[in-house]
C-alpha cells in the first residue's frame, strides 16, 4: 500500500510543477462557473424558485458542481490509451504494482489538487458575490454527502479506465474518449440540475450511470432526498460501481491478452 | 488607363486564385488526415453535435419554467447561442492552424513556412482545415434559419444585412485574437495555451449579455469584446442594437486587426530560428 502512496505523492508533486497548465484548467472550470453563476442568477432575479430551487438552493448547486467537477472529473485515465499504444505500458507491467491501483492513486493526486482548488474558487466566488449557501440542516447529510462522493468519484474513475483500455484495440481513441466525456458531463449534471428538463428526459437519464457522479450527491447535499431515496442512491451506486468494476477487470485481462508492447 | 486597370484586375484576379488554390490543398490534406483516423473523428464530430443538441435541449427545458431570459423570448435567445456556436466554428473552421503555431516553431518548421513564397500568417492559419467543422455547421446553419423564422425580425432584409455585417465584424476580431495569440507563441514558444483561454471567455457569449451585470458587461465589451463578437450580431438581428455600439464594434474590429497585424510583424522579425 505504501507504494502507492509514493505514487499519489509523486504525482501531486508533478500537478503542482506544471502550474501553467494547472491554473488553465483551472480558469476554465472558473469561466464555466461565472457563466453559469450568471445564467441562474438572471432567471432567478424576479422569482422565488426555479423548476424546484431557490435562489440559495440553485446557488449552491452551481458552487458545489464545480467542487465536483474538480473531485470527480479530474482525471489522468485519459493517459492509458496513449501508453498501451506507444508501448509504455510494459515498463508498468514489469513492476510489482497492480496498474488499475497504480492509475487510481494516480488519478487521486490529481483530484486532490483540482478539488483543493476548486473549493478556494468557490469560497473565493462567494466572498466576491456575497452569495447564501445552503448548508445542510443535518448532520447525517454530510456523512451520505461523502460516501456519494467517494462512490462518483470510484464510479469515474472505473468507466474512464475502461475508455483508456480502448487503447488496446484501436489507436484511434480519442474521438471516443472525446463523446464519452461529453455526454458524461451534460448526463451527470455538471452543467446543470437534471430537474429543469422534461420528467420523460429526466427518466432515460437516469437509467444511466452518470446522474450518480454529480446530480445525486448534490441532492443529498441539499436535502432535497428523503432517507429512504438516499439509501436507494447509494445501493444504485453500488450496483453501477461493483457493474462496471467487472467489466473493467475482464476488459483489462482481455486486453493484456491482446496487448502486442509495441513501440517499446 | 484602361489596359493599366485591366492588368491590375488580372493580377488580382490571379493573387486570389492563387490562394484559394492553396487553401483548397490544405483543406484536401486536412480532409485525408482526418478520414486516415476513421473512428477518432467520428467521436469527435458525434461529440460536437451532442454537445450542441444538448444545449438546445437545456435552453428549450428552461422555458418550459419561464417566459424570459434577461427579456429575451426562446427564439432570441436560441439565436445569441447558435449566433456563438457559428463565430466559434467559423473561427475555428478557418484558422485552425493557429493552434499549432507553438509545434511549428519549437520544431522549427515554422522555417519552411518563411521560405515559401506565400504570406507566412495566411500559410500558418490556414495550415489545418478542421473538415469536422465544416460537417458542424450545416446543422447551426439549419437550426438557426429555423430559429430565425420564429422572429418578427427576420422578416426585415436590413436585420439580416446587420447580422451577416456584425457576424463579419466579428470574425476579424476572433482573427485579431487569434493573429496575437500566433504571434505571442513566436515571442515566447510558451503561450500555445492562451488561444483555449481565448476560446473558454468565448463560451461567456454562449447566453446573451445581457444576463451580466454591469461591469461584468463593461469587461464583456471593452476589455475582452466577446460580447462584441457574438452578441452584438443577435442584438443586431433583433433590432436593439444601437447605431453607435455598432460603430463601436466597427472601430474595435479596425483597432485589433491592425493592432495584431503590427504585433505579428514586430514577433516575426524576431524570431530567430532556434530550433531549426
Amino acid at each position: 500500500m505504501r507504494k502507492y502512496w509514493f505514487v499519489f505523492s509523486i504525482y501531486w508533486q508533478e500537478g503542482l510543477q506544471q502550474r501553467a497548465s494547472f491554473f488553465m484548467e483551472r480558469f476554465r472550470s472558473l469561466v464555466v462557473l461565472i457563466s453559469f453563476y450568471y445564467f441562474w442568477t438572471a432567471l432567478l432575479a424576479h422569482r422565488a424558485s426555479f423548476a424546484g430551487y431557490d435562489r440559495s438552493q440553485m446557488i449552491t448547486y452551481i458552487l458545489g458542481m464545480n467542487i465536483l467537477r474538480g473531485i470527480v472529473f479530474a482525471s489522468r485515465t485519459y493517459e492509458i490509451a496513449g501508453e498501451i499504444n506507444h508501448g509504455r505500458l510494459s515498463g508498468y507491467l514489469l513492476k510489482p504494482v497492480n496498474f488499475m491501483a497504480y492509475t487510481f492513486f494516480r488519478d487521486m493526486a490529481e483530484k486532490s489538487i483540482n478539488s483543493v482548488s476548486a473549493l478556494i474558487e468557490v469560497i473565493g466566488l462567494s466572498w466576491v458575490l456575497h452569495v447564501g449557501i445552503r448548508w445542510p440542516h443535518q448532520a447525517s447529510t454530510w456523512a451520505y454527502f461523502l460516501i456519494a462522493i467517494v462512490g462518483a468519484m470510484i464510479l469515474n474513475f472505473i468507466m474512464s479506465f475502461i475508455m483508456g483500455c480502448w487503447g488496446f484495440w484501436t489507436a484511434e481513441s480519442g474521438g471516443p474518449r472525446f463523446l464519452f466525456e461529453l455526454f458524461l458531463e451534460f448526463s451527470a449534471g455538471a452543467f446543470f440540475p437534471l430537474d429543469v428538463l422534461s420528467p420523460k428526459l429526466q427518466a432515460i437519464l437516469k437509467m444511466f450511470p452518470s446522474p450518480y457522479l454529480v446530480f445525486y450527491p448534490l441532492h443529498v447535499f441539499l436535502e432535497k432526498l428523503s432517507p429512504a431515496q438516499v439509501i436507494n442512491g447509494l445501493g444504485c451506486q453500488l450496483f453501477w460501481i461493483t457493474s462496471f468494476g467487472i467489466i473493467a477487470y475482464v476488459v483489462w485481462q482481455k486486453g493484456v491478452e491482446a496487448y502486442g508492447a509495441q513501440g517499446s | 488607363m484602361a489596359l493599366k486597370a485591366a492588368e491590375q484586375t488580372a493580377r488580382g484576379r490571379r493573387f486570389m486564385m492563387k490562394h484559394v488554390r492553396i487553401w483548397i490543398r490544405l483543406a484536401a490534406m486536412g480532409f485525408a488526415n482526418q478520414t486516415a483516423s476513421p473512428l477518432s473523428s467520428f467521436g469527435y464530430l458525434v461529440g460536437k453535435l451532442v454537445r450542441l443538441a444538448f444545449f438546445l435541449v437545456f435552453l428549450s427545458a428552461i422555458f418550459k419554467h419561464t417566459d424570459a431570459l434577461a427579456g429575451y423570448s426562446l427564439p432570441e435567445a436560441a439565436l445569441f447561442f447558435l449566433t456563438f456556436n457559428m463565430v466559434d466554428i467559423l473561427a475555428q473552421l478557418f484558422f485552425r492552424g493557429i493552434y499549432g503555431i507553438r509545434g511549428l516553431v519549437r520544431e522549427g518548421d515554422f522555417d519552411y513556412f518563411l521560405i515559401q513564397p506565400l504570406n507566412v500568417l495566411y500559410r500558418v492559419a490556414f495550415n489545418t482545415v478542421d473538415f469536422l467543422d465544416v460537417v458542424t455547421i450545416i446543422p447551426v446553419l439549419v437550426t438557426t434559419f429555423w430559429v430565425t423564422r420564429h422572429l418578427p425580425a427576420s422578416s426585415h432584409l436590413s436585420n439580416w444585412f446587420w447580422y451577416v455585417v456584425m457576424m463579419l465584424n466579428g470574425m476579424v476580431i476572433a482573427f485579431s485574437i487569434h493573429v496575437a495569440v500566433a504571434s505571442l507563441a513566436v515571442l515566447t514558444q510558451e503561450l500555445e495555451n492562451t488561444i483555449w483561454i481565448y476560446r473558454d471567455l468565448m463560451s461567456l457569449g454562449r447566453f446573451p449579455y445581457d444576463i451580466y451585470d454591469a461591469p461584468m458587461r463593461c469587461v464583456l465589451t471593452f476589455v475582452i469584446p466577446v460580447a462584441v463578437m457574438v452578441s452584438f450580431p443577435a442584438k443586431a438581428f433583433l433590432g436593439r442594437l444601437s447605431a453607435a455600439w455598432m460603430v463601436h464594434s466597427f472601430i474595435v474590429a479596425i483597432a485589433s486587426l491592425a493592432a495584431s497585424l503590427w504585433f505579428w510583424r514586430f514577433a516575426t522579425r524576431r524570431y530567430t530560428s532556434s530550433s531549426s
